[in-house]
């Protein structure tokens, strides 16, 4: 596993040198397990329209903020053959609480434990949620927040709705990135 | 109930009032006011031959809370240096009376503090780093001119701010 994740990262720093500008970043594979403890690859999903893949948090407010707007989400696009992944990160959030916060806010969705944080590092993750979307050759398309409302009360921008619209209408990604302040991801120490 | 009993019930009720109102008019005095791109700017920019240290936080930010105290001892340390210290809260403006001011009461905050005034969080971000992703808390030192030399993501200790400190004032 370690000796993927190097061979994961230097084919990512490989990638970001020799990507131009206005070339999206691919992503190399890499499997994790979920709560229940089923392995699950980024290649399962190769067959998907898009893949979402939101970094997310037990214990952050502002992750939580999101649980309702998350499965919505989810449940508006999973039988559109987008595939939707949360991947806790935190050091200090368990398998069991992940599993325990994931069935008291109705999370359908896969979630995955980034043990060691090395997903995280290798996407470059800073906070939750953070979402980054993948398109069918694992490029990454969108990365961002999910819309511009912390709080849920006054969304302007529905940034990750909009991008997957249009990836599904085979259309550019107008708005690639944005930013939101967030919770820090907690690492393992260096 | 007894006269005497009568007595010291409406005491205790009119002590507790006291109190409460004495909580609430200190609550009120502390101020913080809301900071926008141009009052920024302007903080920036009038930096009067001394350093800015400045701190991004949110009461629902743990980290944040966390080394909260640790800014503390450190304005205090450092209240004869050049240095302004301030700080500009990621809570809503409407949640400064609830939340922010306890919270920097409860601290004895003893430097400026702000809460984010920007129309959209994304112009307070990039306006302070645009290879920043805004992750809380985060801390950026700028020098005497208004130029950014620092940015200490993520929770610090007072070893840390204080090396860095001492490194700029040289």
């Amino acid at each position: 596993m370690k000796r993927n994740t190097f061979i994961s990262l230097l084919f990512l720093i490989f990638s970001l040198i020799n990507t131009k500008a206005d070339e999206p970043i691919k992503v190399t594979n890499f499997t994790l397990k979920d709560y229940n403890g089923k392995e699950h690859s980024l290649t399962d999903y190769k067959n998907s329209k898009a893949i979402v893949i939101i970094f997310i948090a037990t214990q952050c407010p502002v992750s939580n903020a999101y649980n309702e707007r998350m499965e919505k989400l989810y449940q508006d696009y999973k039988d559109k053959n987008v595939a939707f992944i949360g991947i806790n990160s935190n050091k200090q959030e368990s398998i069991e609480e992940i599993a325990e916060h994931a069935k008291k806010h109705n999370l359908n969705f896969t979630i995955l434990k980034d043990t060691g944080n090395k997903i995280a590092d290798m996407f470059n993750a800073s906070v939750t949620p953070e979402v980054f979307v993948l398109n069918k050759d694992f490029n990454i398309m969108y990365h961002g927040r999910i819309d511009d409302s912390r709080r849920g009360d006054n969304i302007q921008h529905q940034d990750l709705r909009k991008a997957l619209d249009e990836i599904l209408s085979n259309k550019n990604v107008s708005v690639k990135e944005t930013k939101a302040f967030g919770c820090t991801i907690k690492r393992v120490e260096q | 109930m007894k006269p005497r009993g009568n007595l010291l019930t409406a005491l205790l009720f009119l002590f507790s009032i006291l109190i409460l109102t004495t909580d609430e008019a200190q609550v009120r005095e502390l101020k913080v006011e809301k900071i926008d791109k141009k009052k920024l700017e302007d903080i920036l920019k009038n930096r009067n031959q001394k350093l800015l240290f400045l701190n991004l936080w949110a009461t629902w930010c743990v980290p944040c809370r966390e080394e909260f105290p640790d800014i503390i001892k450190l304005v205090n340390d450092y209240k004869n240096k050049p240095i302004d210290f301030y700080g500009i809260s990621i809570d809503y403006p409407d949640e400064v009376n609830s939340k922010v001011i306890p919270f920097l009461k409860k601290q004895k905050a003893n430097f400026t503090s702000f809460v984010n005034g920007f129309d959209k969080d994304e112009d307070l971000i990039n306006m302070l780093d645009k290879n920043w992703n805004g992750a809380l808390p985060s801390t950026f030192i700028f020098d005497k001119s208004g130029k950014k030399v620092s940015l200490l993501e993520g929770k610090q200790t007072y070893k840390i701010f204080k090396n860095e400190l001492d490194r700029l004032l040289k």
